[in-house]
Formats: C-alpha cells, structure tokens, sequence
C-alpha cells in the first residue's frame, strides 16, 4: 500500500525527469520510453544559462521570499490568534468572522488593486512586492486561534495571571512554548504557499534578477507549442532544491510533531 | 524537548530576511549600457540577433522578459496607466484591434515622430528614417495592422505567417494520390475539392489505421482560419469609425467558412488532433496525418518534433491561395525611458537584412515583402521539406492577401467561433445549434 | 516549566470544535476573564493593520465596483445591480457552477478519505523511514502546477495517453476523452487536486492522530477491539474536529480551483465543460476587461462558498454530537 503511495508521488515527479532528458522525438514516441535518456546534463544546462532565466538568483529570491513569509506569518498569527482565543474584548466575535469571510472571495479579483496599491507605494518589481501583503493571512489567524484555543488550557493561563505575570508575558513564556510544533507546520504551509504563488509574482515583478522561481519557469516557453524537455527540466530543477531540503529538514519535522505528540 | 526555532531566533530570522530583501531592491546604479527591457512572448526576439547587437552595440543591453500572451496583454494595459520599465512591448496582431481603437494608441510612442540615428548605417540601416520611410519595405496589409485609426504608428510587424499545405508525400503515394508538389496544388484549387482529397485518401485506410485515429488532416478544424483570412472583412467592417461595424450575424464570409469547415468535420478527413497537444505530437511521429496546414513558423516545430520524417514531407499551395497564421507587432511604450535606443533597435532587427536571417535560421517568415524579389529567398530550400522553396511558395501565398480590419474584440470573437467549431467536431452539438450558441456567447459580450 | 506538566494527558485532539459560528451556543466564553482584556486590541493591532490595507482592501474594491462597468483604460459607469442581474441570467455562470460543485466533490471526498488511511498507517511508530515517508507526501505540492499539467495531459491522452492504453486492456472499452467529456474532465482535473493536496491534508490528519495518548488504544485492545474497530471508536471520533477543520478550509480552496481548469484550456473546454467559477471570473476580468463584472461574481462566490462552509459545520456537527468522547 505504501509502495503504491510512493510511487503515485514520485511517479509525475520522475516523469518529468525522463522528459527533460530525452529529446522531445522521444517524448512524441508512443508507448513512451519509461528509462531516463542520456540529455539531462545538457538540459539543465541549458535551463541553468538560459538567456533571462537566472535560475540560481530565481532560487534565492524565492527561498528569501518563503521565508521571510513563514516567519512573519507565525508571528503575527500567533500574536492575533491568541487575542481571538484568550482574550476578551469587545467586536471580537465579529472581527474573527469577518476575517474568516475574506478567505472566501477569491484571490485572483484582487490583483489589479494590488498592484495599482503596490505602484502607489513604490513596491513593484521589489520582493517586499510579494513579502508585504502575504505577512499576514487570515488562514494563518484562523489556525493559530483554533491551535491556541485548544492545546492551552486555560487553567495554566490563570495560574500564571495570579502568579503576577502581564498578558505579554503569559504569551511569551507559556502560550508560545505549547504551540510550537503546530506554529511549525504553518510556517512550512505559508512557505510552501508563497513558492507556489504565480500569478502574482508574475504581474508585479519585472527584472528578470528580480523573479521568483515560478516566472523564472516561464521563461522556458519557446514561440509556439512546447519545448517538453526544457519546461520539465526547468521544472524538475526547481522542485529538487526544496525536496533535498526537506529530507534534511524533514528529520526535525517529523520529531518536532512526534514530540509534541508524545509528551503533550 | 526539543526546539526547532528558538523565539529569539525567530526574530534574528525576519531580521535577516529583511535585511536581504531590502539589499536586493535596492535599484541598480545608473548604468554605463542602456537597458532595454523588452517585453515578448516566446522567442519573438531571436537570441542569435540579440547577441549580434549587443556585439556591435556594447553599450546597449538587451533584456527580453518573456510572458504568456494573455498576462502580457494585462501587463500591458496595467503599465499604461501606472509606467513601466518596458521599452519594447510585443503584442500580436489579433490585439491590435484593441490598441488601435479610442484613446488606447496614446499608451505607444507614434513612430513616425521617431528617426533613426546614425547608430546603425554601419549595419545598413540609415540614419533619419521615420516609420513613414521605412514603409515601403513591408507588405502593405500587413504594415496597416500596426497603424491605429488615427494614423498614428503603434507598431511595426515582424514576421507573416503565411499558410501552405505541408503534406507527407510518403503517405500520399500510398492512398495512390501524386506526391510531386505542383500536381498536388492542383488536386484542390477549391476547399471543396480538398475535402474530397481528403475523403478519397480516408478510404483508402486500413480499418486499424481508422480505428486508431487516422486522418488525412490534422485537425479540420484549422481549415475556418484560413478560409476567413482570404476573405476582406472578418468581424468588424470599416466604416471609418475607429471600432468599425460590428457584422458577425451577416457577413457571408463567417458563415463560408463555417460551412466549409463543418463540411470537412463531417467528412471524417480529419484525425481530431488539437495541435501543439502532446497526442498531436506523438500523431506527427506516427503518420497520424497526411496534411498539415501549415504557417512558415510551424515548419520548424514539425522538424524538432518529428526527426525521422526528414524528407517524406512537402509544401504545397494552399487551396484558392493565400493563407496566413499570426503575427506579432513591436511597439515602443509611451513611458520608455529608451525610446530613441529602442528605435534604433526595433528598425535594426526588422529589416529586411535581419528579416532573412530570422527566416534562415528559425523559419519565421519576414514581412519585409521587399525580399520577396530577393533570391535568396526564393531560393531558399529545405532539405527536410524535400527540398521545397520555402520562400517561393509561402511569399506567393502571402501576395495574395488583401488587408483586413482587425477589431478590438476581434481574438476574443475568433476563440468563440473556435469554440463552437470544437463543439461540433466532438460531436457535442449539431452545426445549427453550435453556430447559435456562438453569436449569442458574442451577443452577451457585447451586452453587459 | 512546571506549568507544562499540567498539559499532559489531553484528551482532545489539537483543534477543537468550530466554535465561531454557532449563534445558539451559550458556553461561555473562552477568554480568561482574569487576563487584562485591554491587550487584545494591541494584540490584533500588527495584524489588522496590514490585514486591512492588503487583505481588506481588494475586498472592499470588489463590492464597490460590482455595480459599475470598468474598464482599466476607459471610462467607469454607474450600473446599479445590472451586473448581478445579468450574472443570474449568464448561462455561463449556471455551468461554472455545476463544473465547480462537480469538481469539488470529486477531489474532496475521495481525499479525506485517502488522507485519513494513510495518517492512520502511517501513525505506526515502528514504522521505518519515517521521515523519508513525510517528505514524499510533500513532494506533490511542490511542484509548479504548470508542469504537472503537462504530465497530467500526456497520461490522460485520447488517443495515446497511459490510462486509455491501460484502460484499452479492459475488452470494450473505448477510449476516453478526458478533455471534452464532462465528467472525464472533471475526473482529470480532481486528480490532479488530490494528487496535490493529499500529501498536505494527510500531515494535518497525522498530527492530530499523534495526538491521541496511547493509553486509549491500549485500554481498547484489552477490551479485545479489533485495530479496525480501534479506528472506528478511537481514532475517528477523537479526529471529528480536524475532519472539520479540513473540510471547511478544503471548501474554501476546493470551490476556488483555478490553476488546474486554465493550464487545461484558458477557457474551460470548448464547451465550457471545465469552467469553474474563479477561471469565469479571471477570464471575465483579464481577458474580457469587465472588472465590474468579475467583481460581481467574486461576490457571488463569497456568498456560495459561506452557505456550503455553513452547511459544513452543521453537518459535522451533528455527526460529532453523536459518540464523541
């Protein structure tokens, strides 16, 4: 069953890889040829110097971007999300689900408002372009309350109140703590999230130095129909840097949720 | 229990992630070399000219950003109203109607205000020459699709599509049909007589080779393309305004097309493969189709994905004659901060010199119509086309191309015709209830 | 600390019930009355403040010109609730919306169930490798969505795709056309979103079921329960929060699919077969230049998507209100 789950994964992903190093007669032979062929250094290298694709700079700006989000969205979700679920004060009813709501309209209305904000605040064609309006969502609010709300009991909260400790305090040294894995696991989604992003990054970026990994794949598109090869290995060498990441990551990730789980 | 991120370290984080990006934006120093930022899709600028530029102009710098057709056009739209680093924006020609209509041409410099320096006589270009000068090296009809209604010149084209019969002579010998490229044109001076080619080497399948999807075309639906491009009015018909009349519903050109096209749908010619799709590729390889309609671009594309056919395939004369597939238009932005560096390349890279060479090396055809005398055009042969002359054949076809008026919603009104179209070849609707659902999908455009 | 001692032995699983939009519940509320309440607006205040301006904004934007014309380049005019009407009479949005509820309970369903199954197998802490397991789930959602359309599309082919030439061993099956068909479609393109999201969805599942102390499991199997039944009493009910939890958050995402459908054909099929709302909409802003319009039915959305998220809740709900622990 595993085995099967494993291969449905990898399968699209090692396709690709085949792709990107036949010659594009391969590919259009049917049945197709299920074994790599022997292109791909010649590939990559075509993708890694393509005239407009900076493909390592691309790398860079997208991790700088990714992460900057992740933390920023922990933070201040954290921050938020707390209020929503601890505290009391007036309109915070109202003010969750409006918040809520807004995760409802879709995303893509948004752009032209954004990118006419973004001109008005000299933000285009800057990475902040795409750090600042992603620092917080309402998905990430909306998670950390339902985190806090419950993995934080209240008792520990009120002993701490009565011990003398400010409500800045109690957040820092016992909400922040007991959240820790969870607040994890939303850093790597709002990661995840922004290297996925393109149809934003595409309208608001304009140098090439400038792009993302997503754009910077849209520069492998020939004039007219496709050029198989060099799209799949474009886009096989910019998933790879993520997923050799996460195999180192992933053992502090996976201890990091277990932990959580054993002793809380 | 351990801890991935320290807070403290969550901080030092942000901190640093600020710190980069703000490094990262920090504009670029006043250059030494002229940037020019071209706005393109796909390889409209060639890499090989581009170097040669930059090599005989070192203080100029080339960049062309690529997008997708449909975000290039917003992009475009966007920046006229907030500026843009753009010098050069490429926009096709079904979009020209858009730009040439209302205030919309002011978001492009009028080149003929704009003359070419001395830059470029070392490479053939004079010095002096407005848009109005350099004129006459350009097909007509195709020249006027970069004019805007109030004659001011947005845009300068580039290659022609033009539109010929590439065929597999291999295949044709098998169905008995001649393979020599002259008798081929004429077994169809009429689409009609196309279609009955096309029925007549049907039969002569085997009930497998039907059975796996065979056809004598590639797609019939391609056929309502060409035959609107031989006719004089499309979709809007001028009348000296600037949006034109609209004449979908009555213009017997629409419904001629139409027609032929649903003919050839139901005559079963067709193998119903949507080109540049991945079957269509693998269908190149197997001897899926006999006939291609072919614009001169696309004869590169079948030799990069289909090798082992080199020298089973010709060209011949489209049917009535004269065809013509896409097109794309330069123009330089009104906010370019470049403008004079970006003429003096835009009239460099679309000369006739330069046109040829694009011609030779990527198979686009050149609108420069002044090669068309040129030998080293006509001559021009292609080896994996059985040595065809390329230049002769589709330069005689795009001679016979009258101008058409392009209106501003023109791509979107051919989408839902192709639409409509696709409807019928999947069998989804019949042709009346197909073609009624497209005006009234128009209609509702134009409504609300 | 000696404060975290007291946070063991938990019973619930991380995400409580969905508290938010019950009007009828009287519980009180979950703040600390003791805590300085005056500190939730600071609190917010980071967030809303760039909520407002980035989140808010487009928002606000949408409702004010869903009752005008826009064009970016032309002129703005008034035009009342033209827009709304014309959008209840759009056969266009009729279909978009069938394809988007068709497509939703196509990748929804079938995902939470997979998800579920593979937390639960691979919650086995004897299990080898695991973090080589957790990395795979995640590999689907990394990759650009424009590339695995073009994979997706080679194996779906009419003619010469993988799953037809498998399906072909099948005597009389014919050929599927897995771009004009409706349901084929549809078929396609869930796919594709489960094959994406199923990975992430299973990790939310997985660290839920981590959650549940192992003491339940034991006293369970000492009562002679089956590992299917200690599933069913054990492992479900404690996780009804999170099915919750998921299927809301899914929805949102779910009735908003646009990448897969517009990779396919930027206009959803020749007869519209594919066309979700969200592509409707961004066709209608971007390729059309009806701004007004879009936004008229970005609001439409909202609303559909708030009345199916509502009806989410309650269902769970209910079903939690049954048999929970």
């Amino acid at each position: 069953m595993l085995g099967l789950i494993t291969f449905l994964s990898i399968f699209p992903f090692y396709w690709m890889f085949i792709v990107s190093s036949n010659t594009d007669a391969e590919i259009s032979k049917s049945p197709p040829s299920l074994v790599p062929g022997p292109r791909f250094m010649e590939v990559a290298n075509k993708v890694l110097n393509a005239e407009g694709v900076y493909f390592s700079q691309a790398l860079i700006n997208t991790f700088i971007v990714g992460i900057a989000v992740a933390v920023a969205q922990v933070i201040f979700s954290a921050i938020a999300g707390f209020a929503f679920a601890k505290l009391q004060f007036k309109g915070r009813q109202f003010s969750i689900l409006f918040v809520i709501a807004t995760m409802m309209l879709p995303s893509q209305l948004g752009i032209v408002p954004l990118f006419i904000m973004a001109n008005k605040l000299n933000l285009v064609n800057t990475l902040y372009a795409l750090i600042v309006p992603a620092l917080v969502t309402a998905f990430g609010v909306f998670w950390m309350r339902q985190i806090i709300d419950a993995q934080v009991p209240n008792e520990i909260l009120e002993a701490a109140t009565i011990d003398g400790a400010s409500v800045p305090r109690v957040f820092w040294s016992v909400v922040l703590p007991s959240i820790r894995q969870s607040s994890f696991v939303l850093g790597l989604f709002a990661f995840l999230a922004s290297w996925n992003d393109y149809l934003w990054p595409t309208i608001v970026l304009q140098s090439p130095e400038r792009f993302t990994l997503q754009v910077a794949l849209t520069q492998l598109k020939p004039l007219y129909g496709l050029d198989y090869s060099l799209q799949m290995g474009g886009a096989f060498l910019a998933t790879a840097p993520l997923l050799i990441l996460f195999i180192f990551v992933g053992r502090r990730l996976v201890s990091g949720v277990m932990d959580g789980a054993i002793k809380g | 229990m351990k801890k991935f991120l320290s807070r403290s370290s969550f901080l030092g984080c942000l901190v640093a992630a600020a710190v980069t990006a703000g490094v990262l934006t920090v504009p670029a120093k006043a250059a030494d070399p002229i940037v020019l930022t071209i706005w393109t899709f796909g390889e409209v600028i060639q890499p090989g000219l581009q170097r040669e530029y930059q090599k005989l102009h070192p203080d100029v710098k080339i960049v062309p950003i690529k997008n997708d057709v449909d975000p290039l056009h917003q992009k475009t739209i966007l920046s006229c109203q907030t500026g843009g680093p753009a010098d050069i924006i490429a926009f096709e020609v079904p979009y020209s109607g858009y730009w040439r209509t209302g205030n919309r041409p002011n978001c492009f410099q009028d080149l003929r205000q704009m003359k070419t320096s001395a830059t470029n006589v070392v490479a053939g270009v004079e010095a002096g020459l407005s848009a109005l000068d350099i004129k006459k090296n350009y097909l007509p009809w195709r020249w006027e699709q970069g004019v805007a209604f109030n004659d001011s010149v947005i845009g300068i084209p580039t290659d022609v599509g033009g539109l010929q019969v590439a065929y597999r002579s291999d295949l044709f010998k098998k169905a008995g049909l001649p393979t020599d490229r002259a008798a081929v044109s004429k077994l169809w001076p009429t689409w009609d007589k196309f279609i009955e080619t096309g029925q007549k080497y049907v039969s002569k399948l085997t009930a497998a080779e039907k059975k796996s999807g065979k056809g004598f075309i590639d797609d019939a639906g391609s056929i309502y393309a060409a035959v609107m491009n031989q006719g004089t009015v499309k979709y809007y018909e001028p009348n000296n305004t600037d949006a034109g009349k609209l004449v979908y519903k009555t213009n017997p050109q629409i419904k001629k097309a139409w027609n032929t096209t649903v003919k050839a749908l139901n005559s079963g010619i067709g193998a119903r493969l949507g080109q540049f799709s991945s079957d269509w590729n693998i269908g190149m390889n197997k001897g899926a189709m006999a006939t291609i309609l072919a614009p001169a671009w696309m004869l590169d594309y079948i030799k990069k994905q289909a090798p082992d056919t080199k020298g089973k395939w010709d060209i011949a004369d489209l049917p009535v004659g004269g065809g013509n597939q896409g097109g794309t238009e330069l123009g330089i932005p009104s906010y370019s901060k470049n403008k004079q560096a970006a003429y003096d390349f835009l009239t460099w890279y679309l000369a006739p010199e330069q046109q040829l060479k694009v011609f030779k090396t990527y198979g686009l055809f050149p609108s420069t119509s002044v090669l068309y005398d040129d030998p080293a055009l006509l001559e021009y042969r292609d080896e994996f086309f059985s040595n065809a002359p390329v230049g002769q054949i589709y330069s005689k076809g795009i001679l016979k191309l009258k101008p058409i008026f392009e209106g501003e919603l023109q791509r979107k009104i051919d989408s839902t015709f192709g639409a409509g179209l696709g409807r019928v070849a999947s069998k989804k609707m019949t042709s009346e209830k197909s073609y009624a659902l497209v005006i009234s999908d128009i209609d509702k455009i134009f409504k609300n | 600390m000696a404060l975290f001692k007291e946070s063991k032995g938990r019973q619930k699983a991380p995400l409580t019930p969905w508290k938010k939009k019950s009007t009828k519940e009287k519980k009180t509320l979950p703040g600390i009355a003791s805590m300085d309440g005056r500190w939730g607006y600071p609190a917010i205040a980071p967030f809303f403040l760039i909520f407002v301006v980035f989140g808010v904004a487009p928002v606000i934007y949408s409702i004010y010109i869903a009752f005008f014309k826009w064009d970016p380049l032309g002129e703005s005019e008034y035009n009342g609730i033209n827009n709304f009407i014309f959008l209840f009479q759009d056969s266009d949005f009729w279909i978009a919306l069938r394809n988007t509820f068709s497509i939703w309970a196509l990748s929804t369903f079938p995902q939470m169930i997979i998800a579920i199954s593979l937390a639960a197998i691979l919650r086995n802490k004897r299990l080898k490798g695991k973090s080589f397991w957790r990395t795979i789930l995640l590999v689907p959602n990394i990759t650009s969505i424009i590339a695995i359309t073009i994979v997706f599309q080679q194996l779906f082919g009419r003619d010469y795709g993988l799953i037809n030439g498998i399906l072909g061993l099948i005597p009389g099956v014919d050929n599927i056309d897995f771009i004009e068909g409706v349901i084929p479609s549809h078929v396609q393109i869930a796919t594709m979103i489960t094959w994406r999201w199923v990975g992430y969805n299973t990790l939310i599942f997985l660290a839920s079921m981590l959650a549940i102390p192992d003491e339940l499991y034991e006293s369970a199997s000492v009562d002679g329960a089956t590992k299917w039944q200690q599933f069913k009493y054990v492992t479900l009910p404690s996780l009804k929060n999170t099915i919750t939890f998921v299927l809301i958050v899914g929805t949102i995402g779910g009735l908003q699919v646009f990448a897969e459908p517009q990779q396919l054909n930027a206009e959803g099929g020749s007869t519209k077969q594919f066309l979700t709302l969200t592509l409707f909409l961004y066709n209608q802003a971007f390729l059309n230049n009806k701004y007004g319009y879009a936004a008229a039915i970005g609001i439409a959305i909202t609303i559909i998507v708030l009345i199916i998220s509502a009806i989410n809740f309650v269902i769970t709900r209910k079903l939690s209100g049954e048999g929970s622990r």
